[in-house]
């Protein structure tokens, strides 16, 4: 009669066991949410978070500006749409990439590079001819009142990733 | 600047270095169902190219609403009123009024016409979403955006 109470469960293991089990479900609770912000990154979709790829090699990058288009999804409201971006990309002298973003700090038309023959070596804009030195900076006594916004950067793999625009680093 | 309610309010703002309203030229029939597909289609290249034009000038561009008219509908008409159309614009201090066009049949009314008409040739129909048709549309715009230039 003992000796078959003795393999029976005894009181000490079946609470043991208890606590066991719903003390490990208690854990299990609490570290899901670590461990799923954890790996979060690697359940992302690929590419540079929110940088996106603009198909220009650092390598291909001088210290002339160079335009660069590309195209990013966007969701506004209710449309989820393709939106077009542009950038102009080049080397400073300290070779430091820098892609400032092409929108005029005045009513927001597209500057270009040398856009005017009488103001070489500077950003202008056709619209109220806005003038910006290469650093981004605008010209005193040109329509705009702030420098280009600078675009959020990130080299990978040789390959230039760039994300939303930022103010200018001086403004 | 767009036909929207922000744009619009920066617009009061900024009066003066607006000058200049681009109006697309939108014909719409339902009779013959061989050029539903094509007008459609031109319809929507249209509305992307005065965006496009738009985007680039933003700042001294303001893109009003299309223009829509039958396509067969008698031009003498819609010539007076589309002129009726540009002088409503003349309350505000516009200077240039561009008018965009796929539609060949306004080229033979171009004098009446108080405003400038751009007719762009081609585009008859495609993929509106391939990389031929976007860098062809870039192209273009860019060459429109220098033609409106011409006109400041």
């Amino acid at each position: 009669m003992s000796e078959e109470k003795k393999q029976q469960v005894s009181r000490r293991q079946f609470l043991n066991y208890t606590l066991m089990g719903v003390g490990g479900f208690m854990a299990a609770g609490l570290l899901i949410s670590p461990v799923r912000m954890a790996i979060d990154p690697v359940l992302k979709a690929a590419g540079g978070g929110d940088l996106a790829n603009v198909g220009l090699a650092v390598d291909d990058i001088t210290s002339d500006p160079q335009r660069v288009d590309w195209s990013v999804d966007q969701v506004d409201g209710w449309y989820e749409s393709q939106v077009n971006r542009s950038a102009w990309v080049y080397k400073n002298d300290s070779d430091e990439v820098i892609a400032f973003s092409p929108v005029c700090k005045h009513l927001g038309c597209v500057v270009s590079w040398e856009g005017s023959d009488q103001y070489p070596n500077e950003f202008f804009c056709p619209c109220h001819d806005g003038r910006y030195y290469k650093d981004g900076v605008n010209v005193p006594g040109t329509p705009p009142l702030a420098p280009l916004d600078e675009y959020e950067m990130e080299i990978k793999d040789g390959m230039l990733f760039l994300g939303d625009p930022k103010p200018h680093r001086e403004a | 600047m767009k036909w929207r309610k922000d744009d619009l309010e920066k617009y009061v703002q900024a009066k003066e270095y607006i000058d200049t309203i681009l109006v697309p030229l939108v014909p719409f029939q339902l009779t013959n169902d061989a050029d539903l597909g094509k007008n459609a289609f031109q319809q929507e290249v249209i509305t992307i190219f005065a965006n496009e034009i738009e985007q680039e000038l933003s700042g001294r561009v303001l893109l009003i609403p299309s223009y829509l008219y039958l396509k067969d509908g008698d031009k003498a008409i819609e010539v007076e009123r589309l002129n009726q159309w540009i002088s409503e614009t003349k309350n505000q201090p516009f200077k240039h009024s561009i008018l965009l066009t796929f539609d060949s049949s306004w080229k033979k009314h171009e004098k009446e016409l108080v405003g400038d008409l751009l007719w762009i040739p081609g585009v008859q129909t495609g993929d509106i979403h391939s990389k031929e048709m976007q860098e062809m549309i870039r192209d273009q715009v860019s060459q429109l955006s220098e033609i409106v230039r011409s006109y400041w």
